[in-house]
């Protein structure tokens, strides 16, 4: 059975991507909200579980959202656990199948976070790299 | 007198005036129920501690524990995980605690991941990259776990680069103020050589025994610089609340001094205390033996109900029948158990997981007693207790049994126990566990068999320091109670035996011509 993921960590996924739009881009960096978000919960995790930690979290994640979005086979998973591919993929795909993509393998890597050490925990690790961002509503 | 108290006064001050102010070490509380009585009061602030064992042993839970008990925004805890248990299921299996509390994690507590650290570079990278995060954060707590994988990785490190870095860390995590505790998997006769536990100022060691079927266990301090802590094997358990302790020396030290004249208390069967001089003492521990169906639950719920009679509270430590069949048979007699529970007069406890040990079970009765300041205690039966426990303690069950009277009688408690014995007709024991030493009152009952009927009897054997009947007197268990009948039974001999006689028939028998 595919672990499909659920609406209301697609919800909270598409809100970080959001905040990650609506930041200031940093220079040379992928611009692609989702890679963005990767990045930014990649510190936190890696800090939390290790390099290793994190990639072997992402990597799931991927093969997860892989049952779900077809043109995540492309995506890969380097050693250090940033992503790799998103550029190619989107030179092939429109706007809208990259977003609803992204926000499945997002969606992923925090439901399996949830599933690990429970949805409280997983929240504070967030917020972690979004000090700012609300997300009280998130919680229910 | 007067002449050597001056001189004693005159002394305590010039030595008072010589010696300068000591440092006052501030004792942290451990957060593990028990463990601070028995670290003499709590851990040391500022100590570098080891706790090691086995796998599995509840090391990280130990540590969990004391960070969740101490840490706070201003002064967090940092905790390193190094190749370890993977932080992620760490923090997944240590939140089913109750001790766990999620608002705390990354505020007040920290966990930092170093194993690429130490996969990828040396032990002085190690060092400064736990330097680093320490003086950044200013941790009043820091632990690494699993202390010793950052060490086994090479082996060409040798023991004075280890015995180096460990200094090193400890002066450092000292000279911050951080209390810490490096976590790792050792054997125990590593400890004379391994130099983590030459610097270390503690050194806590877990260990679980398996004994038969049944597992327990056990804590040593070895080691604990400022202050002394109570020697030797202490057994803790881990529940939902995380560890919890159990001194081997529970209860002895807050032992209460006997008042020369105490008053006595009605076991709730007027003729019996009668024979008793009076009834129990106050404060006495009384032993209630006989076989199989002589009554000595009875007697056991007839001297708390009578407690509860006169408005005093009682606990009843059963282990071998359940609480439910207590309070069915005591209502057979009369006897509203029920309602003195409910009323939080009354505490059954169902002691039986058949690994226990004889500290558990003191601390769970210890703290009954204290909960609702009871004034009576009966443990049905000590037979039972014995079962329950796992069967390493079994083996000094007599030792355990003393201490554990000394610190029940101790808190002032009336103890009335019940002892169930193989009948023999050949002698006529007290208790199997030659234990009457540590009873202060026997009241021994037995079957006899009487032309043909099984009848019962009693005997007071003993009351320390007080006169008592010697009558051996017949009862019956009725819908009312025990009830002694009003006389002894005069017309037979060697009653004790269980297979009297007559006495006119011995007559006839020593002198043919009467």
């Amino acid at each position: 059975m595919p672990n499909i993921s659920t609406p209301r960590f697609k919800r909270f996924a598409r809100r970080l991507m959001i905040y990650e739009s609506a930041a200031a881009k940093p220079a040379g960096v992928n611009n692609s909200p989702a890679f963005r978000v990767c990045e930014k919960l990649r510190q936190p995790l890696s800090r939390l579980a290790g390099v290793a930690g994190f990639r072997s979290l992402l990597s799931r994640a991927l093969a997860l959202a892989n049952d779900e979005v077809r043109w995540m086979k492309a995506i890969h998973v380097r050693a250090d656990g940033s992503l790799e591919g998103l550029d190619e993929a989107q030179a092939q795909l429109s706007e809208t199948e990259i977003a609803d993509g992204e926000i499945v393998l997002i969606a992923q890597l925090i439901g399996l976070l949830a599933t690990f050490i429970g949805e409280e925990l997983t929240l504070r690790l967030v917020q972690e790299s979004w000090p700012d961002a609300a997300f009280d509503d998130m919680n229910h | 007198m007067a002449q050597k108290s001056k001189t004693t006064g005159r002394q305590r001050a010039r030595k008072a005036a010589s010696k300068p102010d000591k440092v006052t070490i501030r004792k942290l509380p451990t957060g593990i129920p028990g463990l601070d009585a028995i670290l003499g009061g709590g851990l040391p602030e500022f100590s570098f501690n080891i706790i090691a064992g086995g796998p599995g042993c509840g090391k990280t839970t130990f540590a969990h524990q004391f960070v969740f008990a101490n840490a706070t925004e201003q002064r967090p805890a940092i905790y390193f995980t190094i190749l370890g248990e993977s932080p992620i299921k760490m923090l997944r299996y240590q939140q089913q605690y109750t001790f766990f509390d999620p608002a705390m994690l990354n505020g007040a507590i920290r966990f930092i991941n170093l194993s690429q650290v130490v996969m990828e570079k040396d032990l002085s990278a190690v060092l400064e990259a736990i330097v680093k995060e320490v003086e950044a954060a200013n941790p009043a707590i820091v632990v690494v776990d699993s202390f010793r994988t950052a060490l086994r990785k090479r082996a060409e490190i040798t023991e004075m680069e280890v015995q180096f870095f460990v200094q090193q860390l400890g002066l450092h995590l000292t000279s911050w103020e951080a209390t810490t505790f490096l976590i790792g998997e050792y054997v125990e006769a590593e400890v004379q050589e391994n130099p983590v536990f030459t610097v270390s100022d503690g050194l806590f060691w877990l260990s679980q025994v398996t004994e038969r079927n049944s597992v327990v266990r056990k804590l040593q301090i070895f080691k604990l610089r400022g202050q002394a802590s109570v020697p030797g094997l202490h057994t803790f358990r881990i529940t939902d609340d995380g560890l919890q302790t159990f001194s081997r020396t529970l209860g002895l030290s807050e032992r209460k001094g006997r008042p020369s004249r105490r008053p006595r208390l009605s076991i709730g069967i007027p003729a019996l205390d009668k024979l008793m001089g009076g009834g129990i003492p106050l404060g006495d521990s009384v032993i209630v033996a006989g076989a199989s169906g002589t009554g000595k639950s009875v007697f056991g719920t007839t001297f708390i109900a009578e407690g509860l009679r006169r408005g005093e509270r009682g606990i009843m430590a059963v282990f071998e029948e359940r609480p439910e069949d207590v309070k069915r048979r005591a209502k057979n007699l009369g006897q509203d158990l029920e309602k003195a529970e409910r009323q939080g007069k009354l505490k059954i406890l169902y002691l039986r997981p058949l690994d226990l040990s004889v500290d558990e079970s003191l601390q769970a009765i210890l703290d009954a007693v204290k909960e609702i300041d009871a004034k009576r205690l009966v443990i049905d039966s000590l037979v039972g207790f014995e079962m329950a426990l796992a069967p390493g303690f079994r083996t000094d069950f007599r030792e355990s049994l003393y201490r554990m009277m000394a610190s029940l009688t101790g808190t002032g408690v009336t103890v009335l126990n019940t002892v169930e014995l193989d009948e023999t007709f050949t002698e006529f024991r007290f208790s199997q566990y030659m234990v009457s030493f540590l009873s202060d009152d026997i009241i021994r009952l037995r079957y006899v068999d009487i032309a043909g009927v099984l009848r019962r009897i009693l005997t007071v054997i003993k009351m320390r320091d007080s006169q008592h009947s010697k009558d051996i007197r017949e009862y019956e268990i009725t819908r009312k109670g025990v009830m002694l009948t009003d006389s002894r039974l005069n017309e037979y001999r060697a009653l004790i035996t269980g297979i009297p006689a007559y006495w006119k028939t011995l007559s006839a028998i020593e002198d043919p011509l009467k």
